[in-house]
């Protein structure tokens, strides 16, 4: 099963309480550019912390790119003092936001939000408005060259809806 | 080869009018025919075509690194001949 179907399921699997957001967001929305890992915005809520660590313990997650032996003790304790963690793990790389910017933490994201099903599971994926505006706001270069699409594409779809 | 009918909504992507988002983005180089294409799909179906897309890539890297690694091999054993 290819990596974004993967992630995509631990997270509903474990009823991880997130908003699907960066380039699978941007995929979902239409973009035709590429991206290798899931970007998704949790709740930081005890429970939900409990059950993210529990996922990522599931698939063996260890911080991206940092030695193998400095230990990293996945709990929800650990979850909690941090804020953004960039991991991969045994089915794909996973990118968990504390808050986007440009948008805002996890109650902002599901307030600008829309619902998808993939994989036989409902999922909340950033409005393509607001994605437009994280990548404006983030301004690195991968999110700068994604925009003239996505403004085309919501051009498009704003000309669909007044036609 | 048959000739891709576009819808009039299609075509605001495709022959976009100066001053758009969408002339702006053909402009920059993105290829909108793709873009449209993905957007005659669903949701589910963008994201499984992305992540089929990106199994490739990961599988075409392995050939890459496998057949440098034999490269180097050859080399090497031509050199210590």
């Amino acid at each position: 099963m290819p990596e974004i179907e993967r992630v995509l399921k631990l997270l509903a699997e474990h009823k991880i309480n997130c908003v699907i957001v960066g380039g699978v967001a941007a995929g979902a929305h239409g973009s035709s550019q590429g991206t290798s890992d899931v970007d998704a915005c949790y709740a930081r809520d005890p429970e939900n912390l409990t059950r993210l660590a529990e996922s990522l313990r599931s698939v063996h997650a260890t911080v991206r790119g940092a030695p193998k032996d400095i230990p990293f003790i996945l709990e929800d304790e650990t979850l909690r003092r941090g804020l953004n963690f960039t991991f991969e793990t045994d089915i794909g790389d996973l990118d968990l936001l504390g808050e986007v910017r440009g948008v805002g933490g996890y109650a902002e994201c599901l307030a600008s939000s829309i619902q998808i099903v993939m994989f036989g599971c409902r999922f909340h994926v950033l409005s393509l408005e607001k994605l437009i505006e994280a990548k404006r706001t983030a301004g690195r270069q991968k999110d700068l060259l994604a925009l003239p699409e996505l403004e085309a594409i919501l051009e498009s779809e704003r000309g669909k809806e007044n036609s | 080869m048959d000739k891709v009918e576009y819808t009039e909504q299609e075509r605001w992507l495709i022959e976009p009018r100066a001053g758009t988002a969408a002339a702006a983005a053909r402009d920059f180089g993105i290829d909108l025919s793709l873009t449209v294409s993905n957007l005659r799909l669903t949701p589910e179906e963008r994201v499984r075509q992305l992540d089929e897309f990106q199994a490739s890539i990961k599988e075409l890297r392995k050939a890459v690194i496998i057949s440098k690694r034999h490269a180097r091999d050859r080399a090497s054993t031509e050199t210590s001949r």
